[in-house]
């Protein structure tokens, strides 16, 4: 099957009976359905996105597995961050329901058709999809919780032995002096 | 499958009063200890005649555990810093980074996992010098 | 409860609080009578945000929060951890660390069936099976104790090979531990597999449908009680699992009892893989690779996708670099996001309340990893 659809797509062979596509968006319902009837890829496994914020997009990866559950094929494609939809896959795959509720809580990414795109997760939730790269945990937490004292006594370990480094010198160079 | 009654699923489970009669298996804290175990991530312990306060095991941590504060006495002339490692037990999660990366290996975890105070809020916890 | 005038519907949510659920999650239920019409699982209670700490941590430091995402078995997640970052990397790691990985895993896998036992056994009314199997799971956790230093949380499985040499002595107390085992296990058949309390209630309950099964994403003992032969040791097989003989147990009926009965029989494979393991076990080689400093060790702009096999089913990571000393992108998703869900709410339809908790214990539904 990695051959027959080797004819449409370009494969590239990652290893360990892992192989991936990369296509654009506007060919993803396409691709989906004509490698879940022409190879047996059958089984969506997991719904993989990452944030490349600094080339502004979401990288999705679908990957599918075989019915002997041998090989995972992955479908790349690119999303844009400020407009990020997609085709729910509800319809051919039931577990994608929750896959994609996922996402649209961590990413903010609108999947059309899928209805059940309430809290997973987070309860009252009412900063920004965390998961994305411009939201800071430490900013974050430094605004909403306050920290145990008892801790100020810390030191810059550098600072110190620069510090005693120069007052050594300095009473090193007094004795000289007096002498 | 179907369920049927069978004779052998119905009697066979009686079989477990047998083990009425064994010793019991608990441990009676604590008029009895449990055995401390060579290697077991306990407490940390930092000989201070090597330490030379080069807070690398403050730069490992990824919970900010570990504050440098000066030493009251100093007992090694290599430590060009004077500070030693304090833990703070509220976010140590026992990994036992901090002695991987110690390069004179003078903080290290013995067996000990038991520690009370009176001051509930009180987390930072000294090593022993040993 | 919600008591509506027109239907006599009752609405009730089965947990969080409640001995009956594995973890801490709630399944909101609407019964009529005792037969449940709708089921709806909400999560949400226990998540820590795994995959955005992650991404501010070095590698090393990655490494020793990974096992707390699953509480009964930790070690899949150090292990796909581990394999993930030595695929981007480029690390080999040598043969005697990789049987000493597998060791790890499998006395893993049979510390999580035995705690299965005492939940499945506790859900149906057999307390006495959870007293037991308790103590046997405590003696694997003082193996455990002597190899790693912690009893639950090894961290141990590093990238790059394993933390610690094995100390002496161990592998025949291991084999004992094996033996006494064996010994045990017709003891457990008498309370538990054979029993005519548990097989009445178990026999018939829960049932799947083989044909959907494979295209809906289920793994593990769901496809296994089933009949359908599916195992990521045998079928993309890593560490040294292609050259350990070991069979995979299936059983007819897709029922809460044919499910019990594969793990039955996976304790034995256990058993098994541990006594070759024990004997080919090389007695020369580095447990462990030279790996640059961690503020220096990065990994090059790729992604790659792992799987393990864990007592539940499998488990994947997606894990993405992009050339710096962090890690861009770890995706996690273990076997109960798809059971917890999609299966659990259609199974419930139409069965009676008493046996929700049965059922969610059967397969083997795991909060922390579902919600990381």
């Amino acid at each position: 099957m990695i051959d027959s659809l080797s004819k449409q797509y370009e494969i590239e062979d990652k290893g360990n009976r892992l192989f991936k596509i990369r296509i654009n968006q506007n060919e993803f319902l396409r691709t989906i359905n004509f490698i879940g009837s022409s190879s047996n890829f059958i089984t969506l496994s997991q719904i993989a996105c990452s944030d490349w914020i600094e080339d502004e997009v979401f990288i999705l990866n679908y990957i599918l597995t075989t019915d002997r559950r041998d090989k995972n094929l992955m479908i790349e494609l690119e999303i844009s961050r400020e407009q990020s939809k997609l085709p729910t896959l509800l319809h051919i795959f039931p577990q994608a329901e929750v896959m994609e509720r996922d996402l649209h809580e961590m990413y903010g990414i609108d999947f059309i058709g899928n209805l059940t795109l309430y809290d997973f997760a987070l309860e009252d939730w009412n900063e920004i999809p965390p998961l994305r790269r411009e939201f800071d945990t430490l900013a974050y937490v430094n605004e909403h919780f306050e920290f145990r004292a008892g801790r100020e006594d810390n030191k810059d370990v550098k600072a110190e032995t620069k510090r005693r480094r120069a007052e050594a010198k300095k009473l090193k160079a007094k004795k000289e002096a007096k002498k | 499958m179907k369920f049927s009654i069978d004779i052998k699923g119905t009697i066979a489970p009686f079989s477990a009063i047998a083990r009425v009669f064994e010793h019991p298996q608990t441990i009676c804290y604590p008029s009895q200890k449990k055995e401390k175990v060579d290697g077991y991530r306990g407490f940390h312990t930092n000989l201070l005649e090597t330490c030379i306060g080069c807070a690398n095991c403050q730069d490992v941590c990824m919970n900010d555990a570990i504050d440098m504060i000066t030493i009251t006495e100093e007992k090694n002339p290599k430590n060009n810093s004077a500070c030693i490692p304090r833990i703070d037990y509220g976010r140590c999660c026992w990994c036992s980074l901090c002695t991987d990366v110690c390069p004179p290996s003078s903080l290290k975890l013995e067996s000990e996992s038991i520690w009370a105070n009176e001051d509930s809020n009180n987390f930072l916890y000294m090593p022993k010098d040993k | 409860m919600i008591e509506s005038e027109q239907n006599r519907v009752i609405k009730i949510f089965h947990g969080p609080q409640h001995p009956g659920i594995t973890g801490n999650m709630s399944v909101e239920l609407d019964l009529v009578g005792e037969t449940i019409q709708k089921a709806r699982t909400h999560i949400g209670y226990l998540h820590r945000g795994f995959e955005k700490l992650v991404e501010r941590r070095t590698i090393i430091q990655a490494f020793t929060i990974v096992c707390r995402i699953c509480v009964p078995e930790p070690d899949p997640n150090e292990e796909n951890f581990a394999r993930a970052i030595e695929g981007l990397a480029g690390i080999e790691i040598s043969e005697r660390a990789k049987y000493i990985r597998v060791m790890v895993l499998e006395m893993s896998r049979l510390s999580a069936q035995m705690l299965w036992m005492g939940g499945q056994s506790g859900s149906v009314g057999l307390g006495t099976v959870a007293q037991w199997s308790i103590y046997d799971r405590d003696l694997i956790l003082d193996l455990f104790e002597e190899l790693t230093g912690g009893r639950v949380y090894h961290m141990y499985i590093y990238p790059g090979g394993v933390r610690r040499e094995l100390p002496d002595g161990f592998l025949d107390r291991l084999t004992q531990f094996l033996d006494y085992l064996e010994r045990r296990l017709p003891k457990y058949d008498n309370i538990l597999f054979d029993n005519s309390t548990f097989k009445k209630r178990a026999i018939g309950v829960g049932v799947i449908n083989p044909d959907e099964a494979l295209k809906y994403g289920y793994v593990g003992q769901a496809l296994r009680g089933c009949g359908i032969k599916r195992d990521v040791r045998k079928d993309n097989p890593y560490l040294v699992y292609d050259k350990l003989d070991f069979d995979i147990p299936t059983f007819e009926g897709g029922d809460v009892y044919a499910r019990a009965l594969v793990r039955r029989q996976e304790i034995k494979e256990s058993i098994k893989i541990l006594r070759q393991v024990i004997a080919d076990m090389p007695t020369e080689g580095d447990i462990m690779q030279k790996i640059p400093k961690h503020r220096k060790f990065k990994i090059p702009k790729n992604d790659i996708l792992v799987s393990c096999e864990s007592a539940r089913g499998e488990f994947n990571y997606y894990m993405a670099g992009d050339g710096t000393e962090k890690i861009r992108r770890m995706q996690v998703k273990g076997p109960s996001l798809i059971h917890g869900f999609t299966l659990l709410e259609k199974m419930l339809e139409g069965e009676e309340l008493s046996n929700v908790a049965m059922i969610m214990n059967s397969l083997g539904i795991c909060p922390p990893e579902i919600e990381r």
